[in-house]
């Protein structure tokens, strides 16, 4: 860790959904805090509440209590469309499912969260390019997702993420639909993107995905299991 | 600045959009193709009325030109409530003459009576006309109906029963050709009569066929070579002066008439009026029948299109849910998803309201060749059919749209995972 100020830093998050008359507590004041450049595994069983977490460190969710200092911002008091806006410019999202959108090429799909920023579409699509290179998939640029492997899917995923050159990446479950040779090159690449400098949360459950990581956190039963 | 560079943004965003849309319209094709049948189809008849509506108008307006805001035509008979056993060969030449003598304000009074479906012959070519029309003199003036050679009737034709007659531009053409037929004498049923003036082409289409295909003979000479009644004539032909008071004009005509006819107060009339005004009356009935016959037609055939569009839609979105989940968390707000499937929706019904005018226009064209009406393309069925469009796509469109936007990325991802 070095000692500049926290991009993340979670103060007792509490998260609770109504079930009927049920009150579900699947988070209970977790403190985290996040340096700029780590790598970060977030660690559990399903139903530990890693899920919700990653959500909530995501900006996709709001913490039912407790505070959320983003970059030193509270997140707590930001309008959705604020929050849209970070989730564009400060978060790559990498989903255990891909998500790509299924009648479009690679490259467009890579182009998506630029779509949505204010990046001249000509840089956009340069920029897609050299990160769909970068990804080893120059020759497959448009090709649409359904004539591409799991792998080379998730490839396209996490070039994605990088083309608005988000400080943050968040990865959930990035190899759950990957055999182990697959997984070993997704890895590989999330190790790359690490190394030039972003910070990286990784979700998993499984534990030697989470060795690629210099921080684990385990996650049980909705609190943070170690210190 | 900021404004400006803001203004510029959203633009670039809307244009993005709609880049999006249109990527997606192309990929769910069936889903575009319905939309599009179901809104052409609304337009489609939408088109066919508005056409339909000014072609009735256009009509009406030209057949009150023909007919003059300043004259009346009198039937015998009652047309509204047709009596059984009731005379309808009420009008007399006595009549005509009272009328003459005591409305100084008609100067005008012309008989008529017709024999339909004779055959005309010149040289060895025949041909059939539907009415042979007997009359008194001042026709043309009558009926406002310029010649284009020769003469009118005379009054000394008249009072001769002289075998000379106008010809109809349409009959002139068949029989004739390029020659003029002023001077000739053709075969009416027989009866030689000679050809002494030419009516101009008025170009009017009819129940019983072309205003142009007819003769027009003096009245004496009809009742006598073809022996119809000498002292009743079927209708007469009053024109008058100051057309501005022709209420009261007709108010007087009907009085003297039923005065004539010895009608107690409380009897029926035994003569049909009909004016410029009436013949209008009948025409916004019968255009304001047509509105609502086609006008119902249209509205349900949108409405259609619409609950097309909105179903089909709440399908797709259901089936995109992931891609639109998917876009809000990478950053789309919510209004970016709204206005992209709202872009779809209308993208896909003004596409529709091309079609359904291209669709109406041509169903115009073969009724208007059918005589069942006249159609008349305008810039006002081009603007009522993309208002139409805009607003089915707004009105259906907006709720799937709010419903797409309102998705919870995280519910979508986590199900589709």
């Amino acid at each position: 860790m070095n000692g500049s100020e926290p991009i993340i830093d979670l103060e007792q998050i509490d998260k609770t959904y109504l079930q009927g008359d049920l009150t579900i507590e699947v988070l209970k004041g977790i403190d985290l805090s996040v340096a700029p450049g780590e790598f970060i595994a977030l660690q559990g069983a399903s139903g530990s509440g890693k899920s919700t977490l990653m959500h909530i460190l995501g900006l996709l969710d709001r913490p039912s209590s407790g505070r959320y200092l983003f970059q030193g911002q509270n997140v707590a008091q930001l309008a959705d469309d604020r929050l849209s806006e970070l989730r564009n410019r400060q978060f790559g999202f990498i989903f255990q499912s891909f998500y790509l959108v299924p009648y479009v090429t690679a490259l467009e799909n890579v182009m998506l969260p630029g779509l949505y920023s204010a990046t001249p579409t000509r840089q956009l699509r340069q920029r897609a390019q050299q990160l769909l290179d970068q990804v080893g998939l120059a020759d497959r640029m448009n090709f649409r997702p359904s004539q591409l492997s799991g792998g080379q899917q998730q490839r396209v995923a996490m070039a994605r993420a990088l083309i608005n050159d988000p400080p943050l990446l968040l990865a959930d479950e990035p190899t759950g639909q990957l055999d182990s040779t697959t997984s070993a090159g997704i890895m590989e690449l999330l190790v790359e993107m690490h190394r030039q400098g972003r910070t990286v949360i990784l979700v998993t459950h499984e534990a030697e995905v989470s060795a690629a990581a210099e921080r684990i956190i385990v996650l049980h039963d909705g609190r943070i299991a170690n210190p | 600045m900021m404004g400006v560079s803001r203004i510029l943004d959203i633009n670039r965003q809307l244009w993005r959009i709609v880049g999006m849309a249109l990527q997606a319209l192309w990929a769910y094709k069936l889903r575009s193709l319905f939309v599009v049948a179901g809104v052409a189809l609304g337009i489609a008849s939408l088109t066919v009325i508005v056409a339909a509506v000014d072609g009735a108008e256009r009509k009406a307006n030209e057949i009150v030109r023909w007919f003059g805001p300043d004259a009346v035509l009198v039937f015998g008979g009652n047309m509204e409530s047709r009596a059984v056993g009731q005379r309808s060969l009420t009008l007399s030449y006595a009549d005509a003459d009272a009328l003459r003598r005591s409305l100084p304000a008609a100067y005008l009074v012309v008989p008529m009576r017709g024999k339909s479906n004779q055959s005309l012959r010149f040289e060895n070519r025949v041909v059939q006309v539907p009415l042979v029309i007997g009359t008194a003199e001042g026709y043309a003036e009558a009926w406002n109906w310029p010649l284009v050679e020769g003469r009118d009737l005379s009054a000394e034709d008249l009072a001769r029963g002289a075998k000379v007659g106008l010809i109809g531009d349409n009959t002139a053409r068949e029989l004739f050709g390029a020659r003029s037929p002023v001077g000739h004498t053709v075969l009416i049923n027989k009866v030689p009569v000679q050809i002494v003036g030419r009516l101009s082409y008025r170009g009017v289409v009819s129940g019983s066929g072309s205003i142009d295909d007819r003769i027009i003979i003096p009245i004496t000479t009809l009742t006598q070579r073809f022996n119809l009644n000498r002292k009743y004539f079927r209708a007469l032909r009053v024109k008058f002066h100051a057309p501005e008071l022709m209420t009261e004009h007709i108010a007087n005509l009907r009085s003297l008439l039923r005065h004539l006819h010895h009608l107690e107060p409380g009897e029926l009339d035994d003569f049909t009026i009909l004016s410029s005004e009436e013949i209008l009356k009948f025409l916004s009935m019968f255009k304001g029948g047509l509105i609502l016959f086609l006008g119902v037609t249209a509205l349900v055939a949108m409405t259609v299109g619409g609950f097309v569009l909105a179903n089909l839609f709440y399908l797709s979105i259901n089936e995109r849910r992931m891609e639109i989940g998917l876009k809000k968390a990478l950053g789309a707000r919510n209004w970016a998803i709204l206005c992209q499937v709202l872009i779809e929706a209308v993208c896909l019904t003004l596409i529709g309201a091309l079609l359904g005018m291209g669709l109406g226009m041509a169903l115009g064209q073969l009724l208007a060749r059918l005589g069942l009406l006249q159609i008349l393309f305008s810039w006002k069925v081009f603007g009522m059919a993309v208002t139409a469009a805009l607003t089915i796509g707004v009105l259906f469109g907006l709720k799937p749209a709010r419903q797409a936007a309102a998705l919870n990325p995280i519910e979508v991802l986590k199900s589709a995972g």
